[in-house]
């Protein structure tokens, strides 16, 4: 039971640039920057298509966190599926 | 014969020719290693990107990948993407002969990248519209002022040298917009489309189109940059690995050489100790 619950609360992250793998794997939450502000995306979250701006993206796993910079990028989220196109 | 130590002296040099070669050889093995990663990573990208833009249904009339469409007047260009120095061995003389069977400077534009290929061109006086230099590739490769050059003319096709294996390189040529075109048109019913209905467009749908082709269209031509690279790297390898070989030949005719006359030189001693004892021997049964 405890293990369906973690998978439900956790999304896929792909963030990945030209030449650069950031991170592939499980996640709990994903934070960047967009025109609007910073947001948040968790799972469960919406389909989502949005530009990047530059600053900070935070990819937020069970055990740890792993932090870049980006200076411009794209974030899609499909089905529980994050991926993020930086540094392009 | 020239003498050992001169030979001696002569073999040092192509002894330190045959260690320089050796070393090029291997920096250019290292930078093959380095760059193939590259391009497999950024292929990778390409392909994930390409997914999701497949995803998203939007006016085909109004892309990038259709405006050549519309104006069958407008100039064309050719971009060449060859080496910033040479050592590159004859890869770039084929692809400036290659470009050159289909050039036609009335319809056509060329727009170089590399030194080495813009004094190709000047040497057989062929005027090119504008000149860049290979951005680095070490980490990030900027080819917006490429990109931004490029993007008045109707066609864009990219001369590049393809890496194919160690032995071969082959040069390659295409047209970036008819490329886009034809991947966007392919059919794909397994994948899933998404509407503004049922997604959330930040800014647009629109300007994420805009963004994902030009993104794409900047990869398709950092890929051909990186293949370039690949390609140069192979061929000087093979260039360095020949004149190793060659320095290696000609060291081991040299050690020969200095062996025969080193042993020719103790043979004249030896003859000239020999004479010089006669001599002595027959002075001195004269004096008894």
């Amino acid at each position: 039971m405890a293990d369906k619950e973690s998978v439900s609360n956790q999304m896929t992250v792909i963030a990945r640039a030209p030449f650069h793998l950031y991170y592939e794997g499980p996640a709990e939450s994903v934070t960047a920057v967009n025109k609007i502000g910073k947001f948040d995306i968790l799972p469960g979250h919406a389909d989502f298509f949005s530009m990047l701006d530059p600053g900070e993206v935070v990819i937020g796993t069970n055990t740890d966190q792993v932090v870049f910079t980006i200076h411009n990028g794209i974030i899609t989220v499909r089905d529980n599926e994050v991926m993020l196109f930086v540094n392009m | 014969m020239s003498r050992a130590s001169a030979i001696e002296k002569e073999s040092v040099q192509i002894s330190t020719i045959q260690d320089l070669t050796g070393v090029f050889e291997s920096i250019a093995s290292t930078q093959v290693a380095k760059v193939k990663n590259k391009v497999d990573l950024s292929g990778e990208f390409f392909q994930l990107l390409w997914d999701r833009y497949r995803s998203i249904r939007i006016d085909p009339a109004s892309r990038i990948t259709a405006r050549a469409l519309g104006d069958e007047k407008a100039r064309k260009v050719y971009v060449i993407i060859s080496a910033e120095a040479g050592l590159s061995g004859d890869i770039d003389l084929r692809l400036i002969e290659t470009m050159m069977q289909n050039y036609d400077p009335k319809t056509t534009d060329i727009i170089v990248l590399g030194s080495h290929g813009a004094n190709q061109l000047t040497q057989r006086g062929i005027h090119f519209e504008r000149f860049f230099q290979v951005p680095e590739t070490d980490k990030y490769i900027n080819v917006d002022p490429v990109i931004e050059a490029v993007m008045p003319y109707s066609q864009i096709i990219v001369y590049y040298e393809e890496y194919i294996s160690l032995g071969v390189q082959e040069i390659k040529s295409i047209d970036l917009i008819s490329r886009m075109k034809t991947l966007g048109e392919t059919d794909d019913s397994s994948e899933e489309i998404m509407t503004a209905e049922d997604t959330i467009f930040e800014p647009s749908l629109d300007e994420i189109a805009d963004r994902m082709e030009m993104t794409m269209m900047t990869i398709a031509l950092s890929q051909a940059i990186l293949e370039s690279n690949l390609a140069q790297a192979a061929s000087r390898f093979n260039s360095m690995a020949v004149a190793k070989k060659r320095a290696t030949e000609l060291l081991t005719d040299y050690q020969l050489e200095f062996h025969r006359a080193k042993r020719s030189e103790s043979d004249r001693r030896l003859r000239e100790v020999m004479i010089s004892i006669k001599k002595k021997k027959a002075h001195a049964k004269g004096i008894h």
